[in-house]
């Protein structure tokens, strides 16, 4: 017997088994140090960049913020000092971006575009590492971002000058690249009295204290609404996507559902009036904005595919932004039948944009953008540039899904065509069709139910051959879609040509 | 030719110096770094606040002079003892101690402040009379203590103790918080839990080691899972959950988690057996999960826990701040002094210098330097172990080995929850937490696992004899007949004696 | 670049420096230790050599390794087995304390001896002290390498 001798009666000996209990606790600090690497490293930048990070507060209070320009430099946030206390404060020259830019003010804190660039427009940290670093030999640690928004401000001006005392929104934009050209909501509010530190008060007060208006909801990116028949193009992307409908799809039992209405569940879905009781394709029911034929066409698409297609493109989350937005829907979710809806009827209703279907201008928009860019979705901002002491750097344009190919969005495409160009079509779109320039889209008319106007709506894009620009509007209570909508939409996208060319 | 134990010598034992070099020249690393720290923090004052020139100077010299003094000191006393104790522990927390000396010099004074006859004592102030005690109770532990029969042979005497101390705090104590966490001597208040976790170690390492063979071979089978032999494990897990019942009635529940894991870490080391700490790591979710449920407080804890950003002006807001601290950090750190910015005048993380210090050390210091500090708690822990594996006998081993546990599991579970690893609880971070207790306690662990390194200390008593019936009642007996069975039958009395 | 704050970081960086530098020379002796115990594999703080074994259990001229606490004796379970008629199933132990060894009977029916003379409690051995169980003679002898003792 060799002499290795065990501790009385173990089985393990006690150096041994503290050996492990050492280790373990090595690895137990090695994941310490791991989660440490995590917080300090690879979470750094979105915290210290946080607005109620005491870093950006502070920094927010002693610091010359960075000036705000638009796509051709015009200045549209800059700073001011104090005569009385020496402090600067944000000035304000053009009311119709108050929406967008929000403001900066030392009692009120942050709003809007001032908000979420906080951290880059004071300075405190940018997007740079590099920069980051190069700061700390600096005396001055900050380096106060100035920012190029890809909005034009001559089309925001009118924009909000065509919505004029009615609320609502218009949201335009590049849906080869996702720049926002235009983000304009209805009613605006004087931000430049909030940022003044002698009227702040005041000018604060009655801004919330305005519950009719309520100017600080965004409407384009907060805004929720009844669609209408705008919703009919989101219907036709999920069953042409799906496969389970195709462009010359045509139903059989709708012309006596034209005459009579669609029975489905229980509940009768009708016609607007006008419309001849024969079959259409998607081009046909396109132009004549068919609610029977959407709602078949729904309801062989399914609803599961219907908030499938829906979700690609942003519906159901908050939409990736520099502003906050709220949840576009196609459903509340609250049902058990496919896709989160209660029953067929649900879902016939929904796919002619009534029942639960609540949407933001900003995601209508980007529906539109999806059909223009050929079934790709580009991520929509407002921030194209960032310069400061240490450089400056563009933002590039972000993918941000591929809903459909481009054989379906080409189809839809057509049909939006045909709707803003046909003679039929311009029953409902009157106005919208840009002379000289191919123009797609598609009108909508919200009913809400009661008495009252429905909402006007329209969406659209142009040229057809190579779109550059796409649109989304929407005046509350403003009637037919193609009362106030569609030709405000015409409007716009004529400027839009004239200012940039063809 | 019976062998005496050695006769215990006067208190301090003859002095015998003896160098000891490694710790001389670590002590000098220590020395030099805190002293560029104290430099660091001043010239970050002047960054803030140009004012006059001062070059390169350290911010309080007067309290680094005392500290490094104390350090030096206490390096003389254990030269001058002559014994052969580990060289490493006492740099690496005088390290740890500087670190906290340069904390609570940059954090506002006015955090803490002690009236003592005509001075105003403000936080700096404080937490070096704290360390000044801590490290003399150390080194008076280390030289002195050379038998370790009152921890060994008293362990029930322990237990109870420490019972009675946790009893009388919950009953006598001072209600902050509804937590009873204090009591209160006169102008004295410590708190007990912090006293308690040593005295759970000892009777533990005297309880684990004395049964040891017992555990290791019997066991209780419940179904496929074995146990401890019952009988055995019956004093141990009542000692235990009385302890652990007390501190979650007080909802201390760092100190329940402390408990559970030392207790759970002695118990495999002693017998090896992963089955046990499996079983008790299930009792312990188990036991998790029903308090989470039932107790209000624990599902506010861990509901911060998950989500602290949706509630971050709320209940939220501390462990936000921790995050926000540690991000701005980043890799390097702000420096000394340049972090922490204010809130209102205030500083961002409330109760900074107590539950978050690691954060601002992880603002000011960067990844890099929380991985140093991580670094050398890892060495306080590794040196413990290692007196442990070498120890003379197993009550040493074991007592060495929970010590050191105690150490490294607390700075684990409040470093953990500062950075959103678990739910944050109210532990201190050894050594470098303000808090006069902590240090306290702090300083008697380090004492004593300095006695234990100590090759020259009075040798450990007769382990007791293991046969069959001495096993039944721990008692010695002498057999007058070897025992049945496989014993094999002796034969008639050999020749005389004397060969 | 501002010279100030660039020696201000400069001084930061040494700060951080210096904690590692700590945390390096406690490392490099970690290593150093333990490649010294590594080279001497079994550190031992005595060996036992077999003098005389009749039964030839354990067998004689062999030099056994000895931990701290060893228990001789016929039974099985025991550190150092020993075979002989005479000897108890747990007959002795010898500790190492401190600085020395002891020895100690456990109530065997014929006794231990140390050079002959009968161990009575705690006796403490020296090297080169024979122990006597029965008709077995061990010899403790100093541990292999000389460097056992750090």
């Amino acid at each position: 017997m060799t002499g290795s001798a065990r501790a009385a009666g173990g089985s393990k000996p006690l150096g041994r088994t503290i050996g492990h209990v050492g280790l373990a606790l090595t690895v137990a600090f090695g994941g310490i140090a791991l989660g440490a690497g995590y917080w300090q490293v690879l979470r750094s930048p979105d915290l210290t960049r946080a607005p109620d990070n005491p870093a950006v507060i502070a920094a927010a209070r002693n610091v010359v913020r960075g000036m705000i320009v638009d796509r051709d430099g015009k200045v549209l946030a800059s700073n001011k000092r104090s005569s009385v206390t020496g402090e600067p404060y944000r000035v304000y020259p053009d009311r119709a971006f108050s929406t967008v830019i929000g403001y900066a003010s030392t009692d009120f804190g942050t709003a809007g575009l001032e908000h979420a660039w906080n951290a880059e427009l004071t300075g405190v940290s940018n997007r740079d590492p590099i920069g980051d670093v190069l700061r700390k030999f600096q005396s001055d640690p900050y380096d106060p971002q100035k920012l190029t928004l890809g909005i034009s401000s001559v089309l925001q001006r009118a924009a909000v000058a065509g919505l004029g005392d009615d609320r609502g929104a218009v949201v335009m934009l590049d849906p080869t690249t996702g720049e926002i050209l235009a983000l304009a909501s209805t009613p605006t509010y004087d931000t430049g009295a909030i940022a003044n530190p002698k009227t702040s008060r005041d000018a604060f007060a009655a801004v919330s204290g305005d519950t009719n208006g309520r100017p600080l909801v965004t409407r384009a990116t907060q805004g929720l609404y009844v669609p209408g028949s705008v919703f009919k193009i989101v219907t036709a992307i999920a069953g042409l996507g799906s496969g389970r409908i195709s462009a010359s799809t045509t139903f059989p039992e709708q012309p006596k559902a034209e005459r009579d209405g669609l029975l489905v569940g229980g509940f009768r879905v009708h016609e607007h009036p006008g419309v001849p009781s024969q079959s259409f394709n998607l081009a046909a029911a396109t132009e004549w904005s068919s609610n029977i034929w959407f709602a078949l066409a729904g309801l062989q698409t399914g609803g599961d595919n219907l908030a499938a297609f829906a979700a690609r493109m942003g519906f159901g989350a908050p939409l990736p932004f520099e502003l906050p937005t709220s949840p576009s829907q196609v459903t509340n979710g609250g049902g058990s039948a496919p896709g989160g809806f209660t029953d067929e009827t649900e879902l016939a209703n929904a796919s002619y944009g009534q029942a639960e279907t609540l949407v933001t201008p900003l995601q209508m928009a980007l529906v539109a953008a999806t059909i223009a860019n050929g079934g790709t979705l580009m991520k929509p901002h407002l921030v194209i540039a960032a310069s400061g002491r240490n450089g400056s750097r563009t933002i590039a344009p972000e993918q941000m899904g591929v809903v459909i190919g481009p054989d379906e969005a080409a189809a839809i495409t057509a049909a939006m065509q045909r709707a803003v160009e046909s003679a039929i079509g311009q029953q409902f779109t009157s106005g919208a069709k840009v002379p000289g320039i191919p123009t797609a889209g598609k009108s909508g008319t919200a009913e809400l139910g009661g008495t009252g106007a429905p909402h006007s709506w329209f969406i659209g894009f142009a040229p057809v051959d190579h779109p550059r620009v796409a649109i989304a509007v929407i005046v509350e209570r403003g009637g037919r879609g193609g009362a106030r909508a569609a030709p405000l939409a015409g409007d716009l996208l004529a400027l839009y040509f004239k200012t940039f060319g063809r | 030719m019976t062998a005496a134990a050695p006769s215990l010598p006067s208190i301090l034992g003859p002095i015998r110096p003896r160098p000891r070099g490694r710790e001389t020249r670590l002590l000098a690393i220590v020395a030099v770094t805190i002293l560029v720290g104290s430099v660091s923090l001043q010239l970050a004052r002047r960054v803030t606040d140009p004012g006059e020139a001062h070059g390169l100077s350290p911010a309080n010299p007067l309290h680094l002079a005392i500290y490094l003094g104390l350090i030096g000191l206490a390096h003389l006393v254990l030269i001058l003892s002559g014994r052969r104790m580990d060289q490493v522990l006492l740099p690496a927390t005088a390290m740890l101690g500087g670190i906290s000396l340069l904390l609570m010099e940059r954090l506002p004074q006015t955090q803490v402040v002690q009236q003592v006859g005509p001075w105003k004592l403000g936080l700096g102030d404080i937490q070096l009379a704290w360390l000044i005690l801590s490290f003399s109770l150390a080194t008076a532990l280390a030289v002195t203590v050379r038998s370790d029969r009152w921890l060994r042979l008293y362990k029930y005497t322990w237990a109870a103790a420490g019972v009675g101390l946790l009893v009388a705090t919950y009953f006598l104590g001072d209600d902050i918080n509804g937590q009873r966490l204090s009591l209160s001597l006169g102008p004295i208040s410590g708190q007990p839990a912090e006293l308690l976790k040593v005295i759970l170690v000892v009777f533990l390492a005297g309880y684990l080691s004395e049964y040891r063979p017992l555990l290791v071979e019997e066991s209780t089978k419940v179904g496929p899972i074995s146990l401890p032999p019952l009988p055995f494990l019956a004093p141990m897990v009542a000692m235990w959950a009385i302890a652990l019942g007390l501190v979650v009635v007080q909802r201390d529940l760092g100190a329940a988690l402390l408990f559970f894991t030392v207790f759970l870490c002695l118990l495999y080391a002693a017998t090896g057996r992963v089955g046990y700490v499996v079983v008790g790591v299930v009792l312990f979710l188990a036991g998790s999960y029903v308090m989470y449920r039932l107790v209000p407080t624990v599902q506010t804890r861990v509901d911060i826990w998950l989500d602290p950003f949706t509630t971050s002006s709320g209940d939220g807001y501390q462990i936000v701040q921790s995050l926000y601290a540690f991000a701005r950090g980043g890799l390097l750190g702000t420096g000394l002094g340049a972090g922490l910015p204010t809130v209102g005048g205030h500083l961002p993380i409330p109760a900074v210098h107590t539950d978050f210090p690691l954060a601002a050390l992880g603002e000011e210091l960067g990844l890099v330097g929380v991985m140093a500090i991580l670094g050398l708690f890892l060495v306080v822990v590794e040196r413990g172990l290692r007196i442990a594996a070498s120890a003379a006998d197993e009550f040493r081993s074991l007592l060495a080995a929970g010590l050191a546990l105690v150490i490294g599991t607390q700075a684990l579970i409040i470093a953990a929850g500062n950075l959103k690893l678990i739910p944050l609880t109210g532990i201190t971070l050894p050594f470098i937490s303000y808090g006069g207790s902590s240090l306290l306690v702090n300083g008697i662990i380090v004492g004593l696992l300095l006695a234990l390194s100590d090759r020259g200390v009075e040798p450990p008593p007769p382990p007791r004899p293991r046969g069959r019936l001495a096993r039944l009642t721990g008692r010695v007996t002498r057999l007058e007949s070897p025992p049945a069975a496989r014993a094999p039958v002796p034969d008639p009395r050999p020749k005389a004696a004397g060969r | 670049m501002d010279p100030f704050l660039l020696t201000v970081w400069v001084v930061r960086l040494l700060f951080l420096g210096l904690l590692y530098l700590f945390l390096f020379r406690i490392a490099r002796a970690l290593v150093g230790d333990l490649r010294a115990a590594a080279r001497e594999p079994g550190a031992e703080l005595g060996r036992l050599v077999v003098v005389s074994s009749p039964a030839g259990e354990p067998e004689e001229g062999t030099s056994l390794a000895l931990d701290a606490i060893a228990t001789l004796g016929r039974d099985v379970n025991n550190a150092v087995v020993v075979e002989d008629q005479f000897v108890s199933a747990e007959h002795a132990i010898l500790t190492f304390r401190g600085r020395a060894w002891y020895l100690e009977d456990l109530g065997s029916t014929n006794g231990t001896f140390v050079n002959g003379a009968p161990v009575e409690g705690v006796a403490p051995l020296d090297f080169g002290d024979v122990i006597q169980l029965g008709q077995v003679r061990l010899r403790l002898e100093r541990p292999r390498s000389a460097a056992s003792r750090r």
